[in-house]
Order: structure tokens, then sequence, then C-alpha cells
């Protein structure tokens, strides 16, 4: 009892003394940072309480076989393609879970309550979901609950009361270890590089460059960043001002990291066009279709990203081992099928794990 | 046969009236969970925004009009009502009251455009419906407003004597509508606009008046809507409301209102309203998906249509 006294007096002043100090580059917020350890051990999770929601009155449906319906953000896109498969995998591989996907064709919250509305009155035993709205899902889901169905979410969050577990695909700072080293690995430890992002005050784009600036300089402490440019997210103004970094600094220059799906692609383009492949690095997070051509032609060597296809597939698996009673209030992990354990984070979240680095030899596999 | 019995028999409504209960049938057979009280009433809860929309859209539509911007102006009534209430601090009824005059005033201005500048309604609420949406999203700035109050929610998702709150204020306005369209001077004037607008003009009738006032009410409606639905899922997003109106001038037409003005009924939207959302809910349950449920919308909104035509031709020869 002392001791975990200790421990969490312990977190709370490390936390407290990190807590508001202003990124060191420009772009990142001032919330306290988390870097994990540099050779990737898993942090001592901060022991939270479960804080999910629980279905009223579930019948015993262990090892029983169960009927789950999946209803993405919209469907008919390559990323909810992949989760979709993801999810129709696990199901053959469990054997006693017949899963279907369903959902609107764009990526509206009225007609994803609708759908959800729906399959509850149809009688499902789960639902897996990627929230369009997180609080405006809420009240359906908690309906879902009401009736004794099990309900996990993936990829995108509803208030943690609305739903049992929430699958998360990747943490801020396990995205920003896996950009850090990945252009460490490229450009060396004392390289110099820079930042295109979307705007200084974008949340997930802000969460991230803090995370790094913290992570940068616990593990890769000669790196030189030189500066951040805001870019939208528009595909013109990326280039422009990836073009501009190039011009600028000249052979200081070693690395680009993009922060969005859009601004990654237009600095390899800016890249390529210069004629400066090979000699300035691109590394930022995109989906593997847009960097395809430049991955292929060994102008970029990581992007990086989360598993779209083992983010569906462990979906399913949670729901499995929730329905079955395997998951409970209070665990610290779950096992998943060939993802073997999976980390208990935030009360009621599940990580995935590291996040998935698209490269020359494996991008060819996914389509989205 | 009488030509009066005739007559009614062979009436779009009637037809569709028969397709319903035709449909109605051949899905509670398809899943026995269709046709149970908690589900009909879950439906009428789901369909009472779009229903309320439609309403007024069969006047406008009766006037040889069409307004594409009440799905835009559901969305800006939802920002607007949060940040009346968040940002600007009012309180919550007087914030509700004041979006939904919101509402109006952007249907008015649609009035003012069309009846003022000679704009064809098309392109003017194809503007508006740009321009609207475009407001919300720049009001919004992407951030949405939750934490409503409790009491609030009894709007969207409390229940009246056992019958959802939003489905007693829709049949209200139903009947309220119907007694217009069908009985009142009013609505004799609005089918006159829509046979003829230049003879009803030289006939004495205000027709701009007569615009002015149905597009406003349209606007109004969109926002009473919005606000209803913002009860509903319990936050605003700058995005609510898009491609409502495909839905909503889907019921209309399908309730065998003329998309050349002059002719249609409120019980006709009603009856192609509940059709859509039994087919929606109906083939969801059987199992079909959400793709193929729009395939059997499309396909049913044509049958209807080439029948009513079919019938019309007969009676008319």
């Amino acid at each position: 009892m002392i001791r975990k006294t200790v421990i969490a007096a312990f977190a709370l002043a490390a936390m407290a003394g990190s807590a508001y100090a202003a990124s060191a580059w420009t772009g990142g917020d001032d919330l306290p940072t988390n870097p994990l350890a540099c050779d990737g051990t898993p942090s001592a999770a901060v022991a939270k309480p479960y804080d999910g929601g629980e279905p009223t009155n579930a019948p015993d449906r262990k090892g029983k076989k169960i009927t789950v319906v999946d209803i993405p953000k919209l469907i008919g896109i390559g990323y909810f393609n992949a989760t979709s498969k993801g999810i129709a995998d696990a199901a053959a591989e469990l054997g006693n879970v017949d899963a279907k996907t369903d959902g609107p064709t764009q990526a509206n919250i009225d007609q994803q309550i609708s759908f959800i509305d729906n399959y509850i009155t149809s009688g499902v035993d789960g639902i897996l979901f990627a929230a369009n709205d997180p609080v405006a899902i809420a009240p359906v889901l908690k309906k879902a609950l009401s009736k004794g169905i099990n309900v996990v979410g993936y990829d995108a969050n509803s208030q943690p009361d609305a739903r049992q577990w929430f699958v998360n695909q990747a943490e801020f700072n396990g995205i920003a270890k896996s950009l850090v080293d990945n252009m460490a690995k490229e450009i060396g430890e004392d390289g110099s590089f820079a930042i295109v992002t979307s705007t200084f005050t974008t949340p997930n784009q802000a969460r991230w460059i803090a995370e790094m600036a913290a992570y940068a300089a616990k593990c890769h402490p000669n790196m030189k960043w030189l500066e951040t440019v805001e870019a939208q997210e528009d595909n013109v103004l990326s280039f422009n001002q990836a073009t501009t970094l190039i011009n600028k600094y000249g052979d200081e220059l070693k690395g680009l990291f993009g922060m969005t799906s859009v601004a990654t692609p237009a600095s390899a383009e800016a890249v390529t066009q210069a004629g400066k492949c090979g000699q300035i690095a691109v590394v930022g997070l995109a989906t593997p279709n847009a960097m395809k051509p430049y991955v292929e032609k060994d102008c970029v060597k990581s992007v990086v990203l989360w598993n779209p296809v083992d983010l569906g597939y462990a979906a399913l698996q949670v729901l499995r081992a929730v329905a079955d009673g395997d998951l409970k209030a209070g665990a610290t992990s779950v096992k998943a099928g060939k993802l073997g354990e999976l980390q208990v984070i935030n009360g009621s979240e599940i990580l995935l794990g590291a996040p998935y680095t698209f490269t020359k030899e494996n991008i060819g596999q996914f389509d989205f | 046969m009488s030509q009066s019995l005739r007559n009614l028999l062979f009436r779009h409504e009637t037809i569709l009236g028969l397709l319903l209960i035709l449909a109605l049938i051949m899905l509670a057979f398809q899943s026995d969970r269709f046709f149970t009280t908690e589900n009909l009433l879950n439906q009428g809860r789901l369909m009472a925004e779009v229903g309320l929309v439609a309403l007024a859209m069969t006047f406008v539509i009766v006037t040889g009009g069409i307004d594409l911007s009440v799905g835009s102006i559901l969305g800006l009534v939802a920002i607007l009502l949060g940040v009346f209430w968040q940002n600007i601090g009012l309180p919550l009824p007087l914030a509700m009251m004041l979006g939904i005059a919101a509402g109006a005033l952007a249907g008015f201005v649609n009035g003012l455009i069309i009846t003022r500048f000679g704009v064809p309604p098309l392109i003017a609420t194809l503007a508006t419906l740009a321009l609207y949406r475009g407001l919300a999203e720049g009001i919004s700035q992407a951030r949405s407003v939750r934490g409503y109050p409790e009491w609030f929610f009894v709007l969207g998702q409390g229940e009246f004597f056992g019958v959802p709150v939003q489905l007693w204020i829709f049949g209200l306005c139903a009947v309220l509508a119907a007694i217009i369209l069908g009985l009142s001077t009013f609505g004799r004037e609005t089918y006159a606009i829509g046979s003829n607008a230049v003879a009803s003009r030289f006939s004495g009738l205000r027709v701009d008046r007569a615009l002015l006032l149905i597009y406003t009410a349209s606007g109004l409606i969109a926002g009473l809507a919005a606000v209803i639905f913002v009860s509903r899922v319990s936050t605003t997003r700058s995005d609510m409301g898009t491609g409502l109106e495909l839905d909503v001038i889907t019921a209309v037409v399908l309730g065998g209102t003329s998309i050349f003005g002059g002719r249609g009924t409120i019980i006709g939207t009603l009856l192609g309203l509940v059709l859509m959302q039994a087919l929606k809910n109906g083939l969801a349950l059987a199992g079909v998906k959400g793709d193929g449920t729009i395939v059997v919308i499309g396909a049913v909104l044509i049958l209807t249509i080439l029948i009513s035509n079919m019938f019309r031709r007969d009676a008319d020869g």
C-alpha cells in the first residue's frame, strides 16, 4: 500500500514537473508530455479505474455463437475496407462469430445513428463502431448497452461510459517515437530537419509535435530541429512550403516530417521535383496509397501509421473476449489472437501496439 | 363504376397507400422485429425531422419551386443554438427561440432572392445551400457544442403518453399543414400559383407575398427540426443535416406532389415519408445492407411515379 502511494506520488510529481512547459519546437502544444523509453519498453501504465459502461442484463454468451455488426464512420473507402477485412479475418479465425459490416456511404452522424438504432432493434449480440462524433453517438450506444448488447469502439472513440471498451490504434507518444526513430535512422543522429504541419493549433498535430520534441530531447539529443511551417491541409500549400524549406536551408536540411496525410505526399513531391531524392529524407504520417509512388522510387523509406487490418482484427477479438466474460473491468491486458496480449490503458482503452511503419517491402499489401 | 369512385381509386395517394400496406406486410414477414410498437414508435422518432421539413417542402413544391437549402439551414440553426447558449450565454429557451427565428430569416432571404430578383428557386436555394453551410462551418470553427442540460433532451429523446415527444409535434404540424393546404384560401392560392403563376398574378393574387411566406415557413420549420435534432443527438455539429434536402424531396415527390407545381397533398407526403422510412428500417432489419436499401428506394420512387402516370393518362383519356 505504502509502495503504491509512493509510486503514485512520484508519478504525479513527474507529471507536474513537465506540465505547462512550452514545447521546444514551434507547433507543439503546452500539455505535459510523456515520452516513451528509447528502447521501446512499455512504460508502466498509470492505473486509472475502469470508466467504460456495462450492458444491462446481458445474457451469458460464453462460447456461444454471437452476431456482431460493425458500423464504421462510412463504408466504401479503403481505410474502412481494411478494418472490415480485419474483422472478417478475426471472425473466420474465431469460428463462433457471425460478423458483418454495414454503414452510411458518407461520414454522417445522423445516418450512423439510424444504422445503429436499426441493428439494436434487429437484436444483434455485439456492436463495433468508429464514431463520427463522440457525443452525438453516445445516446444510441447507451441504448444498445441498456438492451444487453456488448459495445466496443475502434478508430474513433465515443464518450467512455457509452461503450465498454475502445481499441486505441496509437497513442501520441507512440507515433512520436516511431516518427523520430525512423528519421534518426535515415539522416543520422546529428541530422537537421524541418516539419510541415497543418496549423500550430490543430490538436492532434500539436500533440504529436510536442511529444516528438520531448522524445527527441530524451533519445536523440543531437538531432537539430530547424523550423516548423504551417500548410493547412492543403496540397498546393504543403508543396510550396516544403519547396521553400528546401531552398532556404540548402544542404543543411536532411529531413522533412509530414504531420498530415496531405503534407507527407506533398513534401515527397517537393523533394522529388527538387531532384533531392536520397539527400532529403521524408518521414511522415500518411496513407499507403498516397505514398506508393514515392516509396517505390526509393524517395521515401518510411511512412508511419497503424495497420487498419490489425485494428479491425483486434476490435472483434476484444468484443469476443468481453462477450465471453474474459475481459472485465480492472483487467490490465487482453488476449487478441495472433496479436498476442494487448495492454489496457486509460481505464477502458486497449492499445493496439506500436504504430506500423510502411516500407518498400510491405506497402504493396495495403490498399487504402 | 361511377366517376367519383374511379377518381378516388386511381388517385396517386390511393395507389401509394396500397403500396405502403403491401410493403408493410412484406417487411413484417421478413423480420419479426419490424411490426412491434416499440420499433414503429422509434422509427417515428427518427423520421420526425425529415417529416417536419417535408411538410413545408410540400407547399414549396406545389408552388412549382424547390428549397435545396433546408439541410444547410438545419445545420446553421443547430450551430447558432449552441453559440447563443454557450458562447453568448443566453438562457437555453431564448437561444432555441432565436435559433428558430434565424431559420425563418434564412428562409425569408431565400424568398427575397426568388421574388425580388426573379432568380429561379433551384438556383437561389442552391446558392444558399452553400452559403448557409459555409456560415455554419465558419461560425462553429469545427468545434461542437455539448453539455446541454437534462431537460432539453426531453424534446428529442423523451416520451409523452408513451409516444416520442417530437412525434406529437410532428403530428400537430401535419394536421395544421393539411388544413392550410387542403381547406384554406391560402392553400387554394398555393395551388393556383403552382398551376400558373402569371395567371394568378393577373387574377389579383399576391403571388410574391405568398411565396415569401412559404419560403420563410420552410426556413422556420427547418429551424424547429434543428432544435429537435440537437436534442436527439445531444450535440451540435456544423455538418448536421447534410443531404437532408434529398430525403425530404424524395418523400414529397414519392407522395405525388408534382415537381412542376399545382398538384400535391399533405396526406401524400405523409404516405411517401412513411413508405420511405418503413423501407429503410424494414430492409435493414431483414438483413439488407445500407447500399442495397438506397437502390430499393430509388426503384420504388420510379415505379410509383410510373404507375401513377399510367393511371392518370387513363383517367384523362
